[in-house]
């Protein structure tokens, strides 16, 4: 006689594998912030601790290669979220753009 | 421009004269430039990515209007107010916020219309009248700027 605790049939553990295989297929953006004379540094930096949630350090060393490099990957996100992220920062009015991670 | 206190939710700022006197005539008269065009993607050539590029500037046009809305919300009395030879400028966390936007946009429109100069000086003396005011904007915007981020820790 089976136990109580113990199913009859036990499902089959092979759906999570299709779920996983679809997520990454789905394209990725990286969100880029491109450098300009015009924005101030300490501006760059208030607004990257802003959107993202940045300690100071981390959104001066992303600011620093802005400005160093020309540009910055600020983050690879899906394109709903990398969307979000460009419409955040054009607000501050940042040169920001969306571009394909692959 | 000086921070006098800050809570955990506003902040007071301390402004001369000439100070509070530019600090609200660029508030009245935002917004001073016409609103460009952004690109969404520099490589994206999917249909996908024109069509977010609409919403971007669409969504961007919305935005100006409601900068412009806290503009002239920022200038009712509470906010400013006659304090010796000067005035002192209480906002909230969320109002500073839009006034760094407002700031910034007016910093950038004025770049933008001056056709995007490397310096932010000019480096030419014979300016028009147009060109003259869009360097003085530009700059005074962004010692506001400076002014509201230089004091966080």
């Amino acid at each position: 006689m089976p136990s109580i605790l113990e199913p009859a049939t036990k499902p089959k553990r092979t759906v999570k594998k299709e779920t996983r295989w679809n997520d990454d297929l789905a394209p990725t953006y990286y969100v880029i912030c491109w450098n300009d004379p015009v924005n101030l540094m300490v501006y760059v930096t208030h607004v990257f601790m802003k959107i993202f949630g940045w300690n100071r350090q981390k959104a001066e060393k992303q600011m620093l290669e802005v400005h160093e490099k020309g540009k910055s990957v600020l983050i690879r996100e899906g394109a709903e979220k990398a969307e979000f992220y460009v419409h955040q920062l054009q607000n501050y009015k940042l040169h920001a753009t969306m571009e394909p991670a692959e | 421009m000086k921070l006098v206190k800050q809570s955990a939710t506003s902040w007071q700022y301390g402004l001369d004269a000439n100070e509070a006197n530019l600090l609200t005539l660029l508030l009245k008269e935002f917004p001073f430039t016409d609103l460009d065009p952004v690109n969404m993607s520099k490589t994206d050539q999917e249909p996908e990515a024109k069509e977010r590029e609409k919403l971007l500037n669409e969504s961007l046009v919305a935005h100006r209007n409601e900068l412009k809305q806290s503009a002239e919300s920022l200038l009712v009395p509470k906010k400013f107010k006659a304090q010796g030879n000067g005035m002192v400028m209480t906002v909230s966390s969320e109002e500073r916020e839009l006034l760094l936007q407002i700031l910034n946009d007016i910093r950038v429109g004025c770049w933008n219309a001056l056709g995007r100069p490397e310096k932010r000086e000019p480096e030419i003396t014979n300016l028009s009248a147009k060109e003259n005011r869009n360097y003085g904007l530009m700059n005074v915007a962004g010692f506001f700027e400076h002014s509201l981020i230089k004091t966080e820790k």
